[in-house]
């Protein structure tokens, strides 16, 4: 047990200062404006994607995902079960939508289809969830230096605030893609480190990993129950977290900015394909760190944290030779500095676009926008610091963020496909649809003993056939509103001038769409990795 | 009036036909987009990119260079979609402000101060079979599809096709 040694506190300093020059040089002081629009389009896709993900979710993950391993085995790989299922959503339906409307804010999609009431309502939804799970995301940082420094938590969590806020309003670092792909490896390289260090410090190694984690049921991560109160069943998984996906990459501003700012729909795909692939194999990776965890804590008769988030950080601490503990420590701050800034990024954005702009100051300056986009980040960071005072009362931090997207998000998303697959549907429908699906699952948690990823759908349900039903109370909508939505060139005209043309066009021949062979390559990933961890349990139940 | 330029095609037919028909095409033709365009860079530094729009489209096309790569020769073959009105330069600083607040690494670019230029953009038309016939829309420069151009490019088909149907009654 070494702690946290002054070594490490060097490569700790020298890390993030090294990521944020590395911003500061490539990402602002460009004296040749064509690296600013270049710059993303010189890096592989892969490279992109992978950016996408240390944005999305790595450091919470490190975070809470062992913790939720260490407590219930890999049962709670069947949240992520269905997110290739929710990317082919997504490919197919949302972003070819998105990216046609020409919109900044997804919102506004629903101003052009049901009205600025229904615009409003839905940003300042996405403005109090993603706000309050910018607070989990604020609290997970904290919470490591917390750990490595010895301080409390509510103090590092405003330090971090501080450091969070100042370094999103001079701009940020996430401009340089590849600091994000480095810091991806560097919690991945920990990640393995910290499985190759617990599995060599356990007498047996993986056969003890194995024998502990099969006699305690730790591999059974599917359940068939169809209890709806068994939380973390294979149906819960399948048609509750699927729902939680599509709402959570598909209507969150935050998640969805960075689909709606690639250059073209295949881009867009591209990214969404990468987390499709990869979030699965993480999660079981942080988990199975969880596992072996439990095993060690078993083996050394040792009484784990009150919070399970404190569980990797604790070990890296004291586990890992001087140094590395440093650099992964780092890895956890640099990428949960790239997460805060993204999110607080989007907030002021949606801010100033779909309400200061509208309602407070129509035509002011773009130096008075930047301005308000400003106070607008200051304002989010601090009331980020209020919540995540209460972070840790939560539970796991990856689970916090999921169960608070979930109280609004699943109406969100009923109002979203209400736009685009009901063309009777109209404004005072959608309106009611929000409101009732939002207000139905609060009432669902509360009084139902359901598990909560059943939150999404029910709201969805709950808000498509509301929105439906009173829509028939008023006038169907207008062609106009329904121009983003329907395929543009439906019309009857429009497909005799198509047949004409396409008659007259040279031919190319045999069909191979590139879309489609994506989304089955996501349905077969969806289908290997359901059935590997069917072996996995067969195996652990002899 | 001001002539308006065509850009070089840099897509070829058969690279065009091989993007195509990753997206589902089973017929293309080349075509040519009436659009404006506006200089965007450092302040009081050189240009480094454009922005291209019409006054009708919700988000403009960004097109990286110093240059525009103007092709000497009037397009010839192909459709020319020439249904969008100009930009004013008010609209066209505010089109960039949000695109700078959605992408905050593009704070620091603005727009110059110049009349935006009138150009014809290269494109690629695909036509997609089906239970309806779909189209595309995909760059002739760099073959990225452009589906923000789909409700003009349609409004003009649908203008050559009636302009055609009158010449014919006409004749």
């Amino acid at each position: 047990m070494e702690g946290f040694t002054l070594f490490d506190t060097v490569v700790l300093i020298g890390y993030i200062s090294l990521i944020a020059w590395i911003g500061s040089r490539f990402g602002k002081d460009q004296h040749n404006p064509e690296d600013y629009f270049l710059g993303g389009r010189k890096i592989p896709g892969w490279a992109i994607g992978l950016s996408v993900m240390a944005t999305q979710a790595s450091a919470i993950t490190f975070i809470g995902a062992p913790g939720w391993g260490f407590e219930g085995g890999l049962e709670r790989l069947v949240t992520f079960i269905n997110v290739p299922l929710a990317m082919i959503v997504l490919i197919l339906v949302l972003v070819p939508i998105f990216h046609r409307a020409g919109i900044y804010s997804i919102y506004e999609l629903l101003e052009r289809r049901f009205g600025p009431a229904t615009r409003t309502l839905s940003a300042l939804l996405f403005l109090v969830a993603r706000g309050l799970a910018t607070g989990v995301v604020l609290y997970a940082p904290a919470l490591v230096l917390a750990v490595v420094t010895g301080w409390s938590v509510n103090l590092t969590i405003i330090i971090m605030a501080v450091l969070a806020i100042s370094y999103t309003v001079m701009g940020g670092i996430s401009a340089v893609i590849w600091t994000d792909v480095v810091q991806m490896f560097v919690l991945w390289l920990g990640a393995l480190l910290s499985i190759f260090f617990l599995v060599t410090s356990l007498p047996g190694g993986w056969g003890d990993v194995f024998s502990f984690g099969a006699a305690s049921g730790m591999f059974n991560a599917i359940d068939l129950s169809f209890d709806p109160s068994v939380t973390y069943s294979l149906w819960a998984g399948l048609f509750g977290g699927f729902f939680l996906h599509v709402a959570y990459f598909g209507t969150d501003q935050s998640q969805i900015q960075r689909v709606l700012s690639s250059p073209s729909v295949l881009d867009a795909q591209r990214s969404l394909l990468i987390g499709g692939y990869l979030l699965i194999p993480q999660m079981l990776l942080f988990l199975f760190i969880g596992v072996i965890l439990a095993t060690y804590y078993q083996q050394h008769g040792l009484t784990p944290p009150e919070d399970l988030n404190e569980l990797l950080p604790r070990y890296v601490v004291s586990a890992f030779p001087s140094g590395m503990a440093g650099l992964v420590i780092a890895g956890v701050f640099a990428a949960a500095m790239s997460s805060l800034d993204s999110a607080l990024n989007s907030l002021s954005a949606v801010t100033v676009r779909d309400f200061y702009s509208r309602y407070i100051k129509p035509n002011a300056s773009d130096a008075h926008y930047l301005k308000a986009s400003r106070v607008a980040t200051v304002f989010w960071g601090l009331y980020a610091t209020l919540f995540a005072f209460f972070a840790g009362n939560l539970g796991p931090v990856i689970e916090a963020v999921n169960q608070i997207g979930s109280w609004f998000y699943g109406a969100l998303l009923g109002t979203f496909l209400l736009a685009i697959f009901s063309h009777r549907s109209n404004a005072r429908g959608a309106m009611a649809g929000l409101i009732t699906g939002m207000l139905s699952v609060w009432a669902v948690s509360a009084l139902l003993d359901i598990s909560w990823l059943y939150n999404n759908t029910v709201g969805v349900a709950v808000s498509m056939s509301v929105g439906y039903l009173v829509s028939l109370t008023a006038p169907a909508p207008s062609h106009d509103q329904l121009s983003d939505v329907m395929m543009s060139e439906a019309a009857p005209d429009m497909q005799a001038v198509l047949a004409a043309r396409a008659d007259n066009a040279q031919a190319i021949g045999k069909e191979a769409r590139l879309t489609r062979r994506r989304c089955i390559g996501l349905f077969a990933w969806f289908c290997i990795m359901l059935g590997m961890l069917a072996l996995l349990q067969g195996w652990a139940n002899g | 009036m001001v002539k308006r330029l065509a850009l070089t095609r840099r897509i070829d037919e058969d690279a065009a036909k091989r993007r195509l028909q990753r997206l589902g095409a089973n017929a293309c033709e080349p075509a040519w987009v009436g659009l404006w365009a506006a200089a965007l860079g450092m302040p009081g530094g050189a240009t480094g990119a454009w922005l291209l729009c019409t006054k009708e489209m919700r988000r403009a096309l960004l097109l990286v260079g110093a240059e525009l790569p103007f092709n000497a020769q009037e397009p010839r073959t192909g459709v020319h979609i020439d249904s969008g009105l100009p930009p004013t330069p008010e609209a066209l600083k505010r089109l960039w402000l949000w695109e700078r607040m959605a992408t905050p690494r593009h704070w620091r670019i603005q727009v110059q101060d110049s009349v935006p230029t009138p150009l014809w953009l290269p494109c690629w038309l695909g036509y997609a079979p089906g239970r309806q016939h779909r189209l595309l829309v995909i760059s002739g420069l760099s073959g990225e599809p452009l589906p923000m151009l789909k409700s003009m490019v349609l409004k003009g088909l649908l203008q050559a096709h009636q302009k055609q149907q009158l010449s014919e009654v006409s004749e």
